[in-house]
């Protein structure tokens, strides 16, 4: 990742390549993510797009060129689609959310003003009062909530969101949309989505880029009407019947 | 240090501790709890948290190795640090090395150097027995208070500072590394960086620590305090207050025991740790119960 002077995209992605074992995960990717936008990564199972978001935080090692084009504090919020938590692990959400919150071991206590951003933040996602709760018996939902909370502070330049909606019930769905939506007008946040979610594209995305380890199709939300991208996301399609 | 165990001894005479105490080995074996328990108890949740048991037994069987080389190259029977830091360090670089490169399970990886460094150490020992008697080095597999020396004790606070100071530098980084390698590098924090941190800090107090547990034990000192706190503690806090209060006090069990009962003072300790976590287990179910009868009625 590098910094440049591209003054209206955040994001600029050329040529990415990722192989493992001899199997390319994706194929020369390209495309763009304008700043202050929501941009979704949809397409089938084994796309390649939990790949491309470990690329763009430089997680893996890849070929081509991913320039960030940051203008702002470069800050990056990031929700993982995975986040397996022990059962038996002694962490409350308030000890999870201190960990970069505050310089001192969050074993030896939560500063006072630790204390008030954590509050701040749960209330932000809707999760008032669960600061002494154990991540380990959070359910699905209420953990990608938690994440969510993490990644809102400090305020994101780019906030990636893999599959946020996994485990989300309607209400909360909705919440992440406002959160998102409110991060993009106030602070200009750019929003990097991965989702299997045809509604909430449908109601949050400025553009849509159809992987299938390559670019197949980009442009506006209503490209996913159309047939041939249909025909490509038949599992999406089912799980928007399942929600309906 | 003498004025220092010769005063202890008077209050101890004078009824004002523990009549244990008129004794200048168990004074410094007290003392050598009291500075292990922290730095186990504190590595010993981390150890947990992050899956790194198996890698602790490996470096135990490592530490065999190291003082069969500390001793063929002619270190000094009763101290033989260089051998085992030696040894120890390397094989804990090779084993996070292989671990980070390879794409076997981690696991099988350490394994494989924990079949390696005991097999190699025992071949070494039994050249050794052509120079030493092998029972001379049993203080070392098993762990003996009555050959810890002064300077062992001042190695194991100068090493229980350092490993402290750096552990609480970068703790949280490290927990958030264990809970999420992804969350950790977006937060500024180098996993490969952590990762070899850790295992270093983790090797040098086993290391310092083995004169009083013992190589074949002291995997248990790293695992079995975090293992007991899991069972009552509710955050993170009570998770470090706990694994280090059952450190200490089955240190101080331990000890306690094998003066009485003359059994090796690792064993003596692992047996009180392991009492402990049966005991904060039954203390966890009964608390679960009640809870569960609770919601069956409600």
């Amino acid at each position: 990742m590098t910094t440049g002077d591209e003054p209206t995209a955040l994001l600029d992605v050329d040529g990415l390549t990722v192989q493992r074992h001899r199997e390319v995960l994706l194929d020369a990717v390209k495309f763009r993510v304008r700043r202050g936008t929501v941009h979704v990564i949809v397409g089938p199972n084994g796309a390649g797009k939990s790949t491309l978001v470990s690329a763009v935080l430089g997680q893996i090692p890849f070929d081509g060129r991913i320039v960030m084009h940051w203008a702002g504090s470069g800050a990056i919020g990031y929700v993982p689609q995975n986040f397996v938590v022990d059962p038996t692990l002694p962490v409350t959400v308030a000890d999870f959310l201190a960990l970069t919150r505050q310089r001192r071991p969050v074993c030896l206590g939560l500063a006072a003003d630790t204390r008030r951003t954590i509050a701040r933040l749960l209330d932000r996602v809707g999760l008032s009062g669960l600061e002494t709760r154990p991540l380990a018996v959070l359910s699905g939902g209420e953990l990608r909530r938690v994440l969510l909370a993490h990644a809102l502070d400090p305020t994101p330049e780019l906030l990636l969101l893999d599959e946020p909606t996994a485990g989300l019930d309607e209400a909360a769905v909705g919440i992440l949309d406002e959160i998102m939506l409110t991060a993009k007008r106030t602070s200009h946040t750019t929003v990097l989505m991965v989702s299997h979610d045809l509604e909430q594209i449908r109601r949050v995305a400025d553009r849509v880029t159809v992987l299938d380890r390559r670019v197949v199709v980009e442009g506006s939300g209503d490209i996913l009407a159309t047939a041939s991208v249909r025909e490509l996301l038949p599992d999406v399609g089912q799980r928007r019947l399942a929600r309906a | 240090m003498t004025a220092f165990y010769a005063w202890i001894g008077g209050l101890a005479q004078r009824g004002l501790l523990p009549g244990d105490f008129q004794y200048p080995f168990l004074v410094r074996g007290f003392f050598c709890v009291l500075v292990l328990a922290p730095i186990l108890g504190g590595v010993s949740h981390l150890v947990v948290t992050r899956r790194m048991a198996f890698f602790s037994a490996a470096l135990g069987q490592a530490a065999i190795t190291g003082v069969a080389l500390g001793l063929l190259i002619g270190e000094p029977l009763n101290a033989p640090y260089g051998g085992m830091f030696g040894f120890c360090l390397l094989s804990t670089m090779a084993m996070v090395y292989i671990k980070r490169h390879a794409t076997l399970p981690p696991d099988t990886l350490i394994g494989v150097f924990h079949a390696l460094t005991l097999g190699l150490g025992l071949c070494l020992l039994v050249a050794l027995t052509r120079q030493f008697n092998v029972h001379q080095v049993e203080s070392v597999l098993f762990g003996s208070l009555l050959t810890v020396t002064d300077s062992d004790l001042a190695l194991l606070i100068a090493v229980g500072t350092v490993v402290a100071v750096l552990l609480i530098r970068e703790y949280n980084h490290l927990l958030l590394d264990s809970l999420s390698p992804p969350l950790a590098k977006v937060a500024g924090a180098e996993p490969a960086y952590l990762e070899y941190f850790f295992a270093l800090l983790l090797t040098v107090s086993i290391v310092v620590s083995l004169k009083i547990i013992g190589a074949l034990l002291v995997e248990a000192l790293v695992v079995v305090p975090a293992a007991a706190a899991r069972n009552v503690a509710r955050g993170t806090r009570g998770y470090l207050i706990w694994s280090i209060a059952v450190a200490f006090f089955a240190g101080v069990g331990g000890l306690g025991v094998s003066t009485r009962f003359v059994v090796p003072t690792g064993g003596a300790v692992v047996l009180a740790m392991s009492a402990i976590f049966f005991l904060t287990l039954a203390a966890r179910s009964m608390r679960r119960r009640p809870l569960a009868s609770r919601a069956a009625r409600g």
